[in-house]
């Protein structure tokens, strides 16, 4: 299955490239792939705070100064001096002013004009830096979902890169798009931007095959690769055993730190009980003895059976690689065209007017050439196969919880079980009645107490 | 049921359609309603096909009754009977949540083909004592991608009976061999003198002896008349009380006072069978759980395992019936060794005492004291400290009277903790056969 793993894990990458690359060149017509994009932004972002900073630790002073002067704002040289000794030398002076400033009037006029300019650079440069974030980001999950095999990154991925599409569109920028809707679904097919959305649609179903094969395949390797550690963490606390035993020095926690010891937890158990009971002869006995017996009853387990070994890794159970690699190639194609035609139909004006036979004022009206009119067909549909699903489901009646069956002799058991109980249960309560009222009539007809009422009376009563 | 990455897959196509329609984008829309339809489309067929009722699952183990320690190989076999292949199945096996998964793992995900089968093994170590059960088996289909999922639980369960450990009976048989000694090492013989063949020694003629056993040549040679004495040896008969009311079931999950009792009964047993005296044993609570009589037949040793095996720490104790029931099914005179905690009224308990001495027989109690068995003090706050104290001495006070109150018919009560409980039954025992305490 590693070999079926590989193909797909290419497919995913070709895929996604192709993505990738498409959406940056369909962008590329509106000049935002400027490589200095983050560090505009960056250095926008400190523009602006390098310019609220200012703003305020200056009025904040002249605000301090003039409150101890007597309420008179500082004069210019002040102010100046200040500007100059302090914010110019600890870099704090606002971007593109030279000189420093010494008037509080200028200083405001400054902040007010700049404040405006620096926050429309730094709309639009969010923008190109948001472009870059998200197609880094969509990289980088793209390349854990090619190591961690989960659904998230994949998702993650695809979504970062349509995501670029969505903000583009948002700022109104020249973005894939099929309008109008081709009314011929050879034109749909060959449509560029149709090969962008059919492209994106087959990196999910790629990678998702390609997660498929390895949870299929894998289990079965780590279960053989699991068995192999537990086998030789196994054989190694066994001779260390010995070697104690033998009087040899070997220390104590050496078997702790071998790595695949720490992934047996049964052995771990054995190992913990060992070292953290130290002081107790007996619980070091029957850990060391615990990992003995299972010694010999893996090894007389593997002798004595020859499946034994391939029934613990489940070997059998292993996928045939050439039958995944067919089913998907043939499932995958089945759902690329069933998507793209159910879609062709929802979508394309022509088959809507020919599907719902709407009067001629709507079929002429723009509101027919509105994405949002394809909901007519596509909430029905989309609601249809979840209710067939559904309608199935329920036709075939099958229970998520089976419930167990016992057979008559096992209900017979079952009730006699329970009448014997029951009859017990009376039988003692009463022999209890009994042996109150028998003692009751004894104390009323003897006069003479019994030895052990007396001992009882003289323990307690005293 | 769509599965999380389902639900992914929606919100992904509900936001490029929202987007699309938002920013009047054709491509959006397309690519969202591509997302959506290719997440339903597969619905129908996934649940015309993902039908579990096809799948079979078979459970086998080696052994149905385990010691506890012991290792168990459980195999399953995944049938497909149906005609469809199932493109992702997972299987989970349930065992004990007490018992350890030693070997091996109790899943597999897989593909399996019409017609085929699946088989993967496990080995567990079967902890505590008890009726187990297991299974049930979870059966888990996914589409290939994941988007879809049905589960069913199948309720195969595999019974197993664990017996109480049988490593205090292996520790104890390592020591001895370690020891060069043979199975008598502590123990002694009861011997009785007057029957027999064994030559015992001498004593002085008293009218009413046999004149065959007057040795002519030593009243000879002393001038009385002197008869030669002969000893057989003779076995005990013991039996064990076991208190399995829920006081019992006290402190650590493995070091219950209950727990210790049965180890104590199995070690007794145990010792008795090698040393041909008779054993029996009785699990009680409000009623009798169940009474193996003393025997030594091949299968008694599994006969007291399964009747331990299946006590639970539950009800409170009835010593009177317990005491009717035992002495009702037993013919010759016995050593009662009761093991309880003496957490009941002590009225009953005297009164079966009673009825025990009544009917010839000797008794004797090793009782485990609660504290010794739950939390170390050291581990309480300062709050907790003091009421435990309290209620400890208050525990002493209570056992200390009971104690006198038995002492005087000459029934001892034996105070024992989880350190002292196993020795206290080997020590009680050995004295027994030292003073030939209820022989038969």
């Amino acid at each position: 299955m590693r070999a079926v793993t590989w193909i797909l894990r290419i497919a995913s990458v070709a895929t996604f490239s192709a993505m990738a690359f498409l959406v940056y060149m369909f962008l590329d017509a509106n000049d935002i792939w400027h490589w200095d994009a983050p560090y505009e932004f960056i250095v926008t972002v400190f523009r602006l705070l390098s310019l609220i900073l200012f703003f305020l630790t200056t009025t904040m002073i002249s605000g301090l100064s003039s409150a101890l002067l007597g309420g008179a704002l500082p004069n210019d040289l002040f102010v100046g001096l200040y500007n100059t000794l302090v914010l110019r030398q600890w870099y704090m002076q606002p971007y593109g002013i030279d000189t420093p400033l010494t008037n509080l009037q200028q200083v405001w006029t400054s902040f007010g004009a700049n404040m405006s300019s620096v926050l429309f650079a730094l709309w639009d440069n969010t923008f190109l830096f948001l472009y870059f974030l998200f197609a880094g980001i969509g990289i980088i999950l793209f390349l854990q979902s090619l190591v961690r095999m989960d659904h998230k990154f994949v998702g993650g991925a695809f979504i970062s890169i349509q995501a670029i599409i969505i903000l583009a569109s948002y700022k109104l920028l020249e973005v894939p798009n099929l309008d109008p809707f081709p009314t011929d679904l050879f034109t749909l097919l060959l449509n560029q931007y149709q090969i962008l959305a059919i492209i994106s649609f087959a990196y999910l179903e790629v990678s998702y095959q390609m997660i498929y094969s390895y949870s299929v395949g894998k289990p079965v390797e780590d279960r053989e690769e699991t068995l192999k550690k537990q086998l030789l963490a196994l054989r190694q606390a066994t001779r260390k055993q010995d070697a104690i035993e033998r009087g040899e020095k070997v220390s104590s926690s050496s078997i702790s730190r071998t790595t695949s010891a720490a992934a047996f937890s049964f052995l771990r158990e054995a190992i913990e009980r060992k070292v953290v009971g130290s002081t107790d002869a007996l619980e070091n006995l029957d850990a060391v003895s615990d990992v003995r017996r299972l010694q010999i009853y893996v090894d007389e387990l593997l002798q004595s059976d020859s499946k034994a070994k391939d029934e613990l890794t489940a070997k059998a159970a292993a996928p045939s690689s050439v039958y995944v690699i067919g089913s998907t190639i043939t499932g995958s194609v089945i759902r690329f065209l069933s998507v793209i035609v159910i879609a062709f139909i929802l979508m394309s004006p022509a088959v809507l007017t020919t599907i719902l036979r709407l009067p001629i004022g709507i079929q002429n009206s723009m509101e027919i050439i509105q994405p949002e009119m394809m909901l007519l067909l596509f909430l029905p549909v989309v609601l249809l196969f979840p209710f067939a699903a559904m309608v199935i489901t329920w036709f075939s009646k099958r229970p998520k919880e089976e419930k167990e069956e016992l057979s008559s002799e096992e209900k017979e058991a079952e009730r006699e079980r329970k009448k014997d109980l029951a009859r017990r249960r009376i039988e003692a309560a009463k022999a209890r009645k009994e042996r109150e009222r028998a003692r009751k009539k004894r104390s009323r007809a003897e006069t003479e107490v019994d030895e052990w009422d007396k001992a009882l009376e003289e323990t307690y009563h005293k | 049921m769509i599965t999380q990455r389902g639900f992914v897959v929606i919100f992904a196509g509900v936001l490029l359609l929202t987007s699309g329609f938002s920013f009047v984008n054709f491509y959006l829309v397309l690519l969202g309603v591509y997302l959506v339809i290719g997440l339903v489309i597969t619905l129908p067929l996934f649940a015309l096909t993902a039908n579990l009722a096809g799948i079979e699952v078979d459970r086998q183990i080696d052994k149905v009754k385990v010691f506890s320690g012991d290792f168990l190989r459980v195999r399953v076999t995944v049938r497909n009977v149906s005609r469809r292949h199932f493109d992702f199945i997972e299987v989970h096996d349930q065992y004990p949540e007490t018992w350890i998964l030693a070997i091996g793992e109790n899943f597999i995900a897989s593909r399996i083909e019409p017609g085929s089968s699946v088989t993967f093994s496990y080995i567990l170590q079967a902890r505590m004592r008890g009726r187990y059960h297991i299974g049930p088996t979870e059966v888990i289909m996914r589409d290939r991608l994941g988007l879809h999922y049905y589960m069913r639980t199948l309720k195969a369960h595999t019974e197993v009976l664990v017996y109480p450990t049988w490593k205090d009976v292996r520790r104890m048989e390592a020591l001895g061999k370690q020891r060069q000694l043979g199975l008598m090492f502590g123990a002694h013989r009861t011997k009785t003198i007057g029957m027999g063949s064994d030559f015992a020694g001498f004593r002085e003629y008293v009218p009413g002896d046999e004149f065959r056993l007057i040795d002519w040549k030593t009243s000879a040679k002393s001038g009385n008349m002197v008869i030669r004495q002969y000893e057989m040896e003779k076995n005990i008969q013991v039996i064990c009380m076991v208190d399995t009311s829920g006081s019992m079931g006290n402190g650590y999950p493995e070091n219950t006072k209950l727990e210790y009792a049965i180890r104590a009964a199995v070690l007794l047993t145990h010792m008795g069978l090698e040393r041909k005296d008779l054993v029996g044993t009785c699990t009680f609570s409000d009623i009798v759980h169940g009474f193996v009589p003393p025997g030594t037949r091949p299968n008694h040793m599994y006969d007291v395992l399964e009747v331990l095996a299946a006590a639970e720490p539950k009800g409170w104790s009835d010593y009177e019936t317990a005491i009717q029931y035992v002495v009702n099914n037993t013919k010759k005179r016995s050593l009662y060794i009761w093991m309880t905690d003496l957490e009941e009224s002590p009225a009953p308990l005297l009164n079966a005492m009673k009825t025990l001495v009544a009917n010839g027989h000797k008794a004797m109690v090793i009782s485990p004291f609660g504290p010794w068995f739950e939390a170390p003090v050291g581990q309480f706050g300062p709050v907790e400290k003091v009421l435990s104290e309290a209620v400890s001495e208050e525990l002493w006070e209570r056992r200390n009277k009971i104690a006198r109150a038995l002492a005087r018919f000459g029934i001892e009560v034996i105070n024992v903790g989880p350190e002292d409980f196993l020795p206290a039954i080997i020590k009680t025992y050995n004295q027994a056969k030292q003073k030939g305490v209820a022989m038969f």
